[in-house]
C-alpha cells in the first residue's frame, strides 16, 4: 500500500490518542497550577479509571454510565487519599523526595490493582457500535468520535472551573504567588488537595475513554502517565492550552512515525521528542508561565 | 524545687548518652568526619566486610551481599551526582544496562576475556554519558529527572528492538564468570570478595575525590550554581564530569552484574531498578559516602524479604518506600543521634506529663 493512502488513517488515529494524552497532560497541569508538584502516579489514575469501570460493568453488572460515574468518583477519592497520605506529609520536602514518593505511590497503586482486579488486560465495550464509519475516505471508529466529543466537553467544563469560579481563581492564585494567596486567606493545602481530586477524576475519565480502544492492564499506566507529562512539557508547562496542544501534537507525531519506523520503536519517539524539546525550547510550544529565564 | 528537677534531668541525660555512644560506633555520621573515631570506624567496617561472609557461611547470604555490593557501586556513583552535585538522575539504570550489555556482547560474541570487557563497560558507559550529558545537564529539577528518565526508556526500547545485537526481550545468556589471569570467580564467596573489593577501591577513590578541589566545587554547585560560577567554577563542565564518572561507576557495576548473574535482559534495567537505586541514595543521606552502601544493603535485604510474599510484595514495597520517605526524608543515618535524643526525651516527658495530669 502506498504511503499517502494510509497517511489520513494514521492521522485520525493520532488525533484520538492525542485527545487521551491531552487529558492526561491536563491532570498534570491541574496539580502543577495549584502547587509546583509533579504527580508521577497520574498514569495510574488513568489505568484505575478503566479497570474499575470494567469491574463494575462486568462483575457487578451495573449500567455503563453508572459504572463510569462510580469509577470516576472512586478514583477522585483515591486522589484525595493520596494527597492526604503521601503529598501532604511531604509538602516541605525537596523535589527528589516528592518525586520518589509519587513513584512509590505509583508502584503501590498499579500492583494493588493487579492484585484486586487481576493482571489480565481488559477491554471495555465501545460506547456505541463497533462498525467503523467512513468519513472522507477514512475509517473512523465511533469510539474515536466519542473520545473527541467527551474531551471537548470536559475541556469546556475545566475552563469554566478554572476561569469562572472562585475556586479556580483561588487555585491559580495559590500557584502564581503562594505568599500572596496565604495573606489573602486562601488555604494552599486545601487547593492542592482539591487539585489532586480533580486531576485524578480527569485521569479516570481519560482511562474510561481509552479502554475500549486499547487494552488496559495493571501495568499500562506508567507509560501513559509519562507520555501525558511529555505532552504537557511539549505544549508549554503549566498552561491548559499548552497541555491540549501538546497532547494532540504528540499523538499525531507518534502515530505518523509508524509510517517511517518499525512499530516497536514507537514508544521511543515520545521520549526523543521530549529530549529535543527540552534542549531547543524548554518553554514548550506556547511558552510557560513557570519557566521564564533562558537557563532554568 | 527547680534545682532538683534540673538535677534529675541531668542524671537522665547520662543514661541517654549510653545508647548514643553505642550508635555512634556503628552509625555513619557526616558531622563527625573530622574527629578521630572516623579511622577506627573505617577499620571496623573493613573488618566486618571481610569477616561477615566467613562467620555467616550461607550461600544465600553471600549471593545477597554480592547483589548489595553491585547496587552499592551503582548508588555510590549516583550519590556523587545527586548527593554532592545536587542534581537528579533517573537514568542510571540505563548506564548500568549499557555496562552489562557491553560485557555480555564482548564476552559471548567476540570471546574477549572478562577483564577486558570489564574496562570496556566502564569506558562505553562513560562515553555514552558524555554525549547524553552535554545537552541534558542544562536542565534542572523535575525536568532533568524527566530527561534522564526519557533516556532510560529510549535505551530500553533500543535494547528490546535490536534483536540481532542484544537478543531482544529474552536477553543474552551464558556470560562467563569473571576471571583474572586464569583465576575464575565461580562461587558466591569469591564473587563477594570481588564485588566488595571493587566497591572499596571505588569508595576510597570517591572519598579522595570529595575531599579534593573537585569535591569542594561540587558542593558549591549544589548550594548555588550562580554563586559557584561567580567564584570561577566551570559549572557545566564539573556537572558533566561528575555525570560521566557516575556513569562509569554504573558501567562497572553492570559488568559485574552480568558476570555474576551470567544473564543480561532488559527487565533488569527498567524503572523497577531506578526507584531502588535512588532510594538507596536518599535513605543513606545525601552528601554522604557511607550512606549509599548502607542503603544498598538495607534495600537489597528488604527486597529479598519481601519476595517471599510473592504477589503481595510490590504493594508492601510501595508502602514501605513512602513511609521511609515520610519519616526519614534526609536519610536514616543522618542526625540519627538527634532523633534518638528527641524520641527518648519525648517518651520521658510524656511519662512526666501523664504523671502530672494524674
Amino acid at each position: 500500500m502506498d504511503f499517502w493512502t494510509y497517511l489520513p488513517q494514521l492521522f485520525s488515529s493520532g488525533i484520538t490518542i492525542g485527545a487521551i494524552y491531552a487529558l492526561v497532560a491536563l491532570g498534570f497541569v491541574t496539580i502543577s497550577r495549584a502547587s509546583q508538584i509533579i504527580n508521577f502516579a497520574q498514569g495510574e489514575f488513568v489505568m484505575l479509571g478503566g479497570v474499575i469501570t470494567f469491574f463494575f460493568l462486568k462483575e457487578v453488572n451495573l449500567p455503563y454510565p453508572l459504572a463510569a460515574l462510580i469509577a470516576i468518583l472512586i478514583v477522585a477519592l483515591i486522589g484525595f487519599v493520596m494527597h492526604l497520605s503521601v503529598v501532604y506529609p511531604l509538602r516541605k520536602a525537596s523535589i527528589v523526595i516528592l518525586l520518589m514518593a509519587t513513584l512509590g505511590a505509583s508502584i503501590f497503586l498499579s500492583s494493588t490493582s493487579g492484585l484486586i482486579f487481576g493482571t489480565l488486560p481488559k477491554a471495555l465495550p465501545p460506547f456505541s457500535g463497533e462498525q467503523p464509519l467512513q468519513l472522507w475516505g477514512v475509517f473512523v471508529l465511533p469510539q474515536s468520535i466519542w473520545v473527541l466529543l467527551s474531551t471537548f466537553i470536559l475541556l469546556i467544563f475545566l475552563y469554566l472551573l478554572s476561569h469562572r469560579t472562585l475556586l479556580g481563581k483561588a487555585m491559580e492564585a495559590s500557584s502564581t504567588d503562594p505568599l500572596g494567596a496565604d495573606l489573602l486567606g486562601i488555604s494552599r493545602n486545601l487547593m492542592v488537595f482539591l487539585a489532586f481530586g480533580v486531576s485524578a477524576g480527569v485521569g479516570a475519565f481519560a482511562g474510561i475513554l481509552i479502554t475500549p480502544i486499547f487494552f488496559t492492564s495493571y501495568s499500562s499506566g506508567t507509560l501513559l502517565g509519562l507520555k501525558g507529562f511529555i505532552a504537557a512539557v511539549l505544549g508549554g508547562w503549566g498552561k491548559n492550552s499548552g497541555a491540549i496542544l501538546g497532547g494532540f501534537v504528540l499523538g499525531i507525531v507518534e502515530s505518523l512515525s509508524l509510517a517511517f519506523i518499525p512499530s516497536g520503536y514507537k514508544d521511543a519517539v515520545a521520549f526523543i521528542i521530549l529530549l529535543l524539546i527540552l534542549y531547543f525550547r524548554p518553554k514548550g510550544i506556547l511558552g510557560s508561565p513557570f519557566i521564564d529565564s533562558r537557563r532554568w | 524545687m527547680v534545682d532538683s528537677k534540673k538535677n534529675e534531668f541531668r542524671k537522665r541525660d547520662v543514661f541517654y548518652l549510653a545508647p548514643l555512644w553505642l550508635l555512634s560506633l556503628i552509625a555513619p555520621d557526616p558531622y563527625l568526619y573530622h574527629k578521630k573515631e572516623f579511622k577506627k570506624k573505617d577499620l571496623f567496617y573493613l573488618g566486618a566486610i571481610c569477616l561477615a561472609p566467613l562467620i555467616w557461611f550461607d550461600p544465600h547470604f553471600h549471593h545477597l551481599m554480592v547483589l548489595a555490593g553491585i547496587y552499592a557501586i551503582l548508588a555510590l556513583g549516583l550519590s556523587l551526582f545527586m548527593g554532592y552535585a545536587g542534581q537528579i538522575s533517573l537514568g542510571h539504570a540505563a548506564f548500568f544496562g549499557i555496562g552489562a550489555y557491553t560485557t555480555a556482547i564482548l564476552t559471548t560474541r567476540y570471546a574477549l576475556p572478562t577483564f577486558v570487557a570489564f574496562w570496556a563497560s566502564a569506558v562505553s558507559a562513560a562515553v555514552i554519558a558524555y554525549f547524553i550529558g552535554r545537552p541534558i545537564l542544562k536542565l534542572k529539577g523535575y525536568f532533568l529527572a524527566l530527561a534522564t528518565l526519557g533516556f532510560g526508556e529510549i535505551f530500553l526500547v533500543i535494547v528490546r528492538e535490536s534483536t540481532d545485537l542484544t537478543g531482544g526481550v529474552i536477553g543474552i545468556f551464558g556470560i562467563p564468570w569473571f576471571s583474572v589471569m586464569g583465576f575464575s570467580f565461580d562461587t558466591y564467596l569469591k564473587q563477594y570478595y570481588l564485588t566488595w573489593g571493587v566497591l572499596i577501591g571505588l569508595f576510597i577513590f570517591s572519598k579522595n575525590l570529595v575531599r579534593s578541589k573537585v569535591g569542594r566545587a561540587l558542593l558549591a554547585v549544589a548550594a548555588s550554581e550562580d554563586a559557584a560560577s561567580s567564584v570561577g567554577i566551570n559549572v557545566p563542565r564539573i556537572k558533566l564530569e561528575i555525570f560521566v564518572l557516575g556513569a562509569a561507576f554504573a558501567g562497572v557495576a553492570g559488568s559485574l552484574f552480568a558476570c555474576v548473574m551470567s544473564i543480561a535482559n532488559p527487565e533488569a534495567f527498567s524503572l523497577g531498578l531506578t526507584v531502588p537505586i535512588v532510594m538507596m541514595v536518599i535513605l543513606g543521606g545525601m552528601g554522604n559516602l557511607y550512606g549509599p552502601i548502607a542503603g544498598a544493603i538495607l534495600l537489597t535485604w528488604l527486597m529479598d524479604v519481601l519476595s517471599r510474599y510473592q504477589e503481595y510484595s510490590l504493594p508492601i514495597y510501595g508502602v514501605i518506600l513512602i513511609l521511609l520517605l515520610i519519616f526519614f526524608p534526609d536519610g536514616i543515618g543522618t542526625r540519627l543521634n538527634v532523633r534518638v535524643i528527641y524520641l527518648i526525651g519525648y517518651w520521658a516527658k510524656k511519662k512526666k506529663r501523664d504523671e502530672g495530669k494524674l
